[in-house]
C-alpha cells in the first residue's frame, strides 16, 4: 500500500491533465453504461404505472401508450398481507441488524485485546467456517430436527446474523482506528470492562458499523432462501416469499388452462396482474433504494477498510 | 499452564462478550459441519443424523448411477464459476480504471452510484425483471425485436442471459473495492511517469495494472473456496426453477435447494453435500499454498 489513502469517493488526486477528446469518448461510453444499467429499474417504474391492457397487449415497454394508476391500486388488495409481511421483513432486518452487530463488535473487540491469549484460538475459530462448511442440507436439518426453529422468525434471523467477513471488517477497524491508549486510558480512570467497550469503543466504532449494518440490513431484507425453506404461516411470511409467492400463482394459471373458472373467480381478486406485479416489486426493493445513498459511502469506506488485512 | 488459566481469568470480561457470537457460531456453523456425516448414513426423519443407522457408501452411489446427472451439475457449477469469475474480475478492472480515469469527477461519483443500485435488488425481485424483458408474449425483447423466441424453454441461451445478469447486477459494486485501492496511488507516481514521457496507456500498463494485483489475487482467494458453490439466486429465482433449462443452468446448490423444498433424496444430497464441502476446502488450501508460494505478502493465512 502506498502511503497516500482516500477514500473511493474523494476520486483521485488532481492530475494535471487537459481533458481532450478521449475524456469525452470515456464520459459517453461511461454514461452509456449507466443507463443499460438503469434501464431495467426504470422499466419496473414504468411497468407499474402502465395500462394492463397496454401491456398484455403491446407488452412491456420502456415508455408506455397508456398510462395508469390501476396497478398502484391493486397492490393495495394485498393490503393486510402486505402490510404483515412488511412488518416481519422490517422487524428481523432491525432485530438481526442490531443483534448481529451487538454480538460482533464485543467479539471483535475481546479478540483485538492484546494480552489476551485466549484469542488466538477465537480468530481460528472465527476463521474455520470460511474454509469449510456443513452446506444447507446439514444446516437445514439442524434447524428444524434438532433445535425446533421450523417457521418460527428466530431461523430468519440466526443464519445471517454473524459472518466472518463481517467480524474481520469490525476487527481491524478496531485494530487500525482506534488507538489502545485511550481504553487504557479509561480503565485507570476506573471504568471497567463492559463500561470501556459501551462508552469508549462503540461510540468510536460508529463509521465501520454504519457499514456493516448496512450490508447486513440489505441481507436480511433480500433473504428469501431461508423464508423459502422455512416459514409455512402467511403471517409470517415475508416480503421477498410475498414475491416468490405472487410469482408461482401467475405460473400456476398460465400453466394450467384448465383451472375451473370458478377457483379463477375465487382468485378473482387477487389474479397478479403485470403492472400490480411490478408496482409490488417497488414495494419490496423501494426502501433499500432509498436508503442506500445516505449509506454510500459508509460501506465504501467499510469495505476499504475490511479489504486491508488485519 | 497456570499462567494461561491466570490470563483468561484477568479478561474474564472478555470471555464474556466473545461468548454470544461462539455460541452462534458453534450452532449455525459447527454443528453442521459435524452433521456431513450423514453422507454415510441411513437418514431417517424421525432419527435424526446422528442417531440414524450407518450406510456406508451407499450415499454416494448415486455419482455412479445418476451419473449424468451428477456430472452435469457439477459441470455448470464449475464452467459458471469460471465464466463468472474470469468476465466478472476483468469488467470490475476495467469499470473501476475507466472511472478513476474520468476526469469529470461529479459525473463519476453519479454514475457510480446508479451503478451499484442493481446489487440491492433482491432475486425474488431481479426475476419479474428478466421475465419483462424474455417473456415470451409479453416480453420487451421479442416486441422489439419483432421476434418469437421462447427464452423459457430455450436452455442453450440460458448461460449467456445468466451471465449478462450477473454482471449487471454485480459490477458497479464489485469495482467499488478497486476503486478505492486506484484511490491510493500515490500520485507522484504518475507524475515520475509523465516527466519521463510516458503516455496515458503506458501509465495504465505498469502503475495502474500492477497496484491492482494484490487486490485481484485477495478476491480470487477469497472466491476458490466457493468454486463448488453458487448465487442459487441466480439459478433458482431468475430461471423460475424451469425444470426444461436444467441442462445448461442445474448447479448443485439449486439441486440440494429443490431436495430440501421436496424433502426427498436427502441421502444422496447429503453425498453432494459433503463433496461441495470438501473439494471446496482442498482448493482453498491449495490455492493459498500456491499464492505463498508466488508471494507470500498476499496469502490469506
Amino acid at each position: 500500500m502506498s502511503k497516500k489513502k482516500n477514500s473511493a469517493l474523494d476520486i483521485a488526486p488532481s492530475r494535471r491533465e487537459r481533458k481532450g477528446f478521449g475524456q469525452y469518448v470515456l464520459a459517453f461510453l461511461l454514461l452509456l453504461y449507466t443507463v443499460v444499467c438503469f434501464l431495467p429499474v426504470w422499466l419496473v417504474f414504468v411497468a407499474a404505472f402502465t395500462d394492463e391492457k397496454t401491456i398484455a397487449r403491446n407488452g412491456f415497454a420502456f415508455w408506455p401508450e397508456k398510462w395508469s394508476l390501476n396497478g398502484v391500486n391493486a397492490v393495495l388488495k394485498y393490503g393486510d398481507k402486505l402490510v404483515s409481511s412488511y412488518g416481519v421483513t422490517i422487524f428481523v432486518t432491525v432485530a438481526g441488524t442490531f443483534l448481529g452487530l451487538l454480538v460482533m463488535s464485543m467479539f471483535a473487540y475481546s479478540i483485538s485485546r492484546k494480552d489476551f491469549r485466549l484469542s488466538k484460538f477465537l480468530s481460528v475459530y472465527l476463521l474455520i467456517p470460511m474454509l469449510f462448511n456443513g452446506g444447507q442440507l446439514s444446516g437445514y436439518i439442524c434447524f428444524t430436527t434438532y433445535y425446533h426453529l421450523k417457521d418460527n422468525l428466530w431461523v430468519l434471523i440466526l443464519p445471517l446474523c454473524v459472518t466472518t467477513m463481517n467480524v474481520i471488517i469490525l476487527r481491524t477497524y478496531i485494530a487500525n482506528s482506534i488507538p489502545g491508549e485511550l481504553m487504557e486510558a479509561a480503565k485507570i480512570d476506573g471504568a471497567g470492562e463492559y463500561r470501556t467497550f459501551f462508552q469508549i469503543t462503540l461510540p468510536l466504532l460508529k463509521p465501520s458499523l454504519a457499514a456493516v449494518g448496512f450490508m447486513m440490513a440489505t441481507a436480511y431484507w433480500n433473504d428469501w432462501q431461508n423464508a423459502l425453506m422455512y416459514i409455512d404461516t402467511d403471517k409470517k411470511k415475508p416480503l421477498q416469499l410475498l414475491l416468490i409467492n405472487i410469482q408461482k400463482s401467475i405460473e400456476f394459471l398460465l400453466n394450467n388452462n384448465n383451472v375451473p373458472s370458478s377457483v379463477r373467480a375465487a382468485m378473482g381478486g387477487t389474479i397478479p396482474q403485470y403492472s400490480s406485479t411490478m408496482a409490488t416489486v417497488i414495494v419490496v426493493i423501494g426502501p433499500i433504494m432509498i436508503a442506500y445513498p445516505f449509506f454510500q459511502k459508509y460501506f465504501i469506506k467499510g469495505l476499504t477498510v475490511g479489504s486491508v488485512k488485519g | 499452564m497456570k499462567d494461561f488459566f491466570r490470563n483468561t481469568w484477568k479478561h474474564r470480561a472478555h470471555v464474556v462478550m466473545a461468548l454470544p457470537v461462539f455460541l452462534i457460531l458453534f450452532f449455525i456453523m459447527y454443528v453442521p459441519m459435524a452433521g456431513l456425516v450423514m453422507a454415510f448414513k441411513d437418514y431417517d426423519f424421525s432419527l435424526g443424523i446422528f442417531r440414524s443407522p450407518w450406510a456406508g457408501l451407499k450415499n454416494f452411489n448415486f455419482m455412479l448411477v445418476s451419473k449424468d446427472m451428477f456430472v452435469r451439475m457439477t459441470k455448470n457449477t464449475i464452467l459458471y464459476y469460471l465464466l463468472f469469475t474470469s468476465v466478472g474480475t476483468f469488467l470490475n478492472v476495467t469499470l473501476a480504471i475507466a472511472i478513476d480515469q474520468l476526469l469529470f469527477k461529479k459525473m463519476a461519483k453519479t454514475m457510480q452510484t446508479i451503478m451499484i443500485i442493481p446489487v440491492f435488488i433482491s432475486y425474488a425481485a431481479v426475476q419479474f425483471i428478466v421475465y419483462a424483458f424474455l417473456g415470451s408474449n409479453t416480453g420487451l425483447i421479442n416486441h422489439m425485436l419483432g421476434t418469437n423466441i421462447k427464452f423459457y424453454s430455450n436452455g442453450s441461451l440460458w448461460p449467456w442471459i445468466l451471465l449478462i445478469v450477473k454482471i449487471w447486477k454485480d459490477t458497479g459494486y464489485g469495482s467499488v473495492l478497486y476503486m478505492s485501492v486506484l484511490a491510493g496511488i500515490d500520485s507522484e507516481l504518475y507524475e515520475a511517469a509523465e516527466i519521463d514521457g510516458a503516455n496515458k496507456w503506458r501509465k495504465i500498463w505498469h502503475i495502474t495494472l500492477p497496484s491492482l494485483i494484490p487486490m485481484v489475487t485477495v478476491m480470487l482467494l477469497l472466491s476458490v473456496g466457493n468454486v463448488m458453490r453458487s448465487d442459487t439466486g441466480l439459478f433458482y429465482q431468475v430461471t423460475r426453477n424451469n425444470g426444461g433449462l436444467y441442462k445448461y443452468t442445474q448447479v448443485i446448490d439449486s439441486y440440494v435447494l429443490n431436495s430440501i423444498l421436496r424433502s426427498s433424496d436427502f441421502g444422496y444430497t447429503a453425498a453432494a453435500s459433503l463433496f461441495q464441502s470438501v473439494v471446496g476446502l482442498l482448493l482453498m488450501l491449495f490455492a493459498n499454498w500456491l499464492v505463498r508460494k508466488i508471494e507470500p505478502e498476499n496469502a490469506l493465512f
